[in-house]
């Protein structure tokens, strides 16, 4: 991995992404439409290299150690793609609506099942 | 003695990245964490291989911070970066929710990715080394104080020494309601009943508050 600066000239100095629900477990996949992706030269070789890994499920930590990218600026350009509709990111796990205890027993029985 | 459980080092292949990315089925519609917590060394890495599904895989991640607590890598100024590299894995539950795992050292000087690591975590396992427990008072601090739901892991190394849960709890200073586990972390069933235990207890905690 390069130095602590340089990976982000990748994002264009930004450090936070445009996506503030953007976590390091959030589950990423490119759009099965693809939309017509305006400004085509606007999106990197990073950009782009997320979009060809994404062709199914993976979490934005995935994303960064396959690609060797820091967390920071994976977040930054999934954001990019987000806006642009060109990756679907799937909603954190709505521990609001669905009562932890709940939530806490489905991960306890899956847990139990793989034991 | 050094063992291979204290190595905190993932392999990693001569390219540098992972081999090829095994990806969730497409039916999983969301993603919990847990984070794995404690000093360098203590064995979070080992954890996490021993309960990860996908070979534990490594990222890394920039924090800029005060130098002041932390060392100072570039001698410029009063303003640092560190790479701070995080290990995980991950565990499908059932075909719709997967659980991350990820390895992260949670001292003091690491705040910065702590917080937002942590943010929507189901809770923290601490793992300890009762070789030398002195390593751990630094999470376990911060742990309380940001009342994050965790448990202690004792790693049982082979030589590490045994001690009476009241007798450990009062040496580590820890809270009635934090629970102490052991396990051996190179093995894959006591590492899932570390992992059971732990999440049985967050659980029954979350009934408990339930009830009021």
């Amino acid at each position: 991995m390069s130095g602590p600066v340089r990976p982000y000239v990748i994002t264009g100095g930004r450090s936070r992404s445009t996506r503030a629900e953007l976590a390091i477990e959030s589950l990423v996949s490119a759009s099965a439409e693809a939309p017509e992706l305006p400004e085509h030269a606007l999106l990197n070789r990073e950009h782009r290299r997320i979009l060809t890994l994404c062709h199914s499920l993976l979490s934005i930590a995935e994303v960064a150690a396959h690609l060797g990218l820091p967390l920071g600026v994976v977040k930054v350009l999934v954001g990019d793609l987000w806006d642009l509709g060109a990756v679907q990111v799937l909603p954190p796990v709505p521990q609001a609506e669905r009562l932890p205890a709940t939530l806490l027993e489905e991960v306890l029985v899956g847990l139990r099942q793989l034991r | 003695m050094a063992s291979a459980n204290s190595a905190e080092a993932a392999p990693e292949a001569t390219s540098g990245l992972p081999a090829e990315p095994r990806y969730l089925p497409s039916s999983v519609q969301g993603a919990v964490k847990i984070l794995v917590t404690g000093p360098f060394g203590v064995g979070k890495t080992t954890l996490v291989g021993s309960l990860s599904e996908i070979t534990p895989l490594r990222t890394e991640e920039t924090m800029t911070a005060a130098s002041s607590g932390i060392d100072d890598l570039t001698g410029r100024g009063d303003k640092t970066t560190t790479t701070v590299a995080l290990d995980f894995g991950r565990i499908t539950l059932n075909p719709r929710l997967a659980l991350y795992l990820f390895g992260t050292p949670g001292q003091q000087r690491f705040r910065p990715l702590w917080d937002d690591l942590s943010r929507g975590a189901l809770g923290a396992i601490a793992m300890v080394d009762l070789r030398r427990p002195d390593e751990s008072f630094d999470v376990l601090g911060r742990l309380e104080e940001q009342r994050i739901p965790f448990a202690v892991a004792v790693n049982t190394f082979p030589d590490t020494p045994s001690y009476p849960e009241d007798e450990l709890r009062s040496a580590l200073d820890l809270l009635p309601e934090v629970p102490i586990l052991h396990c051996d972390a190179r093995d894959r069933r006591q590492s899932y009943d570390l992992l059971i235990d732990f999440v049985d207890h967050l659980h029954r905690s979350s009934l408990l508050e339930l009830q009021g």
